[in-house]
């Protein structure tokens, strides 16, 4: 327990020296399965990158089951803790990250979220979890899921933006959680220039996922 | 003193990753207290998990691997070129050397050049990845075919796949449990 805790704070520690040097500290995605190996076999520099690889994914998608963002990080963190501690106790198997990380999120923000209403039953109506949760994240769960015209129509404007835009995209956003930088040496632009198409093509896609579907 | 209210624009950096850390915290304390900024992260924040479906179930196209074909040329000149050198072997050694009784059995047929090269091709299928953009498909597709890939930088083998399980020898065939 104790050497699981003493790893989450190696983590945090290079997470907030990530925060400063993205480029670095994040090899090209081709190395992952390398790396889940050498976590597996309980590598902490191994850990340490892929932490730092899909830390913010977990937040993410913490933030929009909506719990708030200092208990997103904490939850993040617990989570990244949790997964540590399987491996150094052998029930870890296989890692695929983020998918696990994800669900291991998932179930901690579950969890508090049954936790607080559970609480909040005896206590005041102000203390409420909906009081501090904009939205439950229960609920959310639910409206994550995609229509089926939803995705089509956002494929359908996927398809018309430029094949180079397309490109930038899918690869920062087909689950490898390639940093920014990697994305921008892959195909030859600047991080600035990429940052610039993703928020393009977010734009694109908020406006098609955000189309009224037709009678 | 309440902060600023967030931008979308904003919000969606810090989705990104691509705000300061001390914008990043400063975000995160307004969203503490302000209700509707919180809405709004949360928004660009289910808008990200929805794009990350979106580009997970996007049908990928086959990257396009075209021949080398400045390569392939090269190919078929130096083919020429040797078919060309033989013959005049031939020539040369037939009016030196006419008179000499195993001038006939030594050279070389001149066809046989031709027949090499043609045999040799199949093996040397050279593609070019079109643009940097696609190359990391591109490259995945042709090392599954076993086929060369023509770089920028040069031509290069694409290595095999070498089925290395990390397992001990012998251990996926064993009847019994191996220890590892």
């Amino acid at each position: 327990m104790s050497a699981a805790v003493q790893g989450l704070r190696m983590t945090t520690l290079r997470l907030s020296k990530e925060a400063d040097e993205p480029a670095e500290a994040t090899a090209p995605g081709g190395d992952e399965a390398l790396l889940s190996r050498r976590a597996l076999a309980g590598d902490r520099a191994a850990w340490d990158v892929l932490v730092a690889r899909h830390h913010r994914r977990v937040v993410v998608s913490l933030l929009a089951r909506g719990v708030r963002v200092d208990r997103a990080q904490e939850l993040a963190q617990e989570t990244w803790a949790r997964l540590i501690q399987q491996q150094q106790r052998g029930l870890l198997t296989e890692l695929r990250l983020p998918n696990l990380a994800l669900t291991q999120a998932a179930f901690l923000a579950a969890d508090d979220a049954r936790r607080a209403r559970r609480e909040s039953i005896t206590g005041a109506v102000d203390e409420l979890p909906e009081r501090h949760h904009p939205v439950d994240p229960s609920v959310s769960a639910e409206r994550r899921l995609l229509s089926e015209e939803q995705l089509s129509r956002a494929h359908a404007a996927l398809a018309q933006v430029s094949p180079s835009a397309r490109n930038v995209f899918l690869l920062a956003c087909d689950g490898q959680e390639l940093p920014h930088a990697e994305v921008a040496s892959r195909v030859g632009l600047s991080v600035q220039r990429v940052r610039q198409i993703l928020c393009e093509v977010r734009k694109k896609l908020r406006t098609a996922l955000e189309e009224e579907p037709h009678a | 003193m309440l902060k600023p209210h967030l931008t979308r624009d904003a919000a969606e950096q810090y989705i990104l990753g691509a705000l300061a850390p001390e914008k990043a915290a400063s975000l995160e304390a307004h969203t503490l207290e302000c209700e509707p900024c919180a809405r709004l992260l949360q928004e660009e924040a289910l808008l990200s998990e929805q794009l990350e479906e979106v580009a997970s179930a996007f049908p990928r196209e086959a990257p396009v691997l075209r021949p080398a074909r400045w390569d392939t040329r090269r190919v078929a000149v130096g083919a020429a070129l040797a078919t060309a050198a033989s013959l005049a072997l031939v020539l040369l050694s037939g009016g030196q050397r006419s008179t000499s009784p195993d001038a006939i059995a030594t050279p070389t047929p001149p066809s046989l050049a031709g027949l090499e090269v043609e045999a040799g091709e199949p093996r040397t299928i050279v593609v070019a990845c079109p643009d940097l953009a696609t190359q990391a498909s591109c490259t995945q597709s042709a090392e599954e075919r076993g086929l060369l890939v023509q770089y920028p930088w040069g031509t290069g083998e694409v290595p095999r796949y070498e089925a290395r399980t990390g397992l001990p020898e012998g251990a996926l065939s064993a009847r019994r449990p191996v220890s590892l």
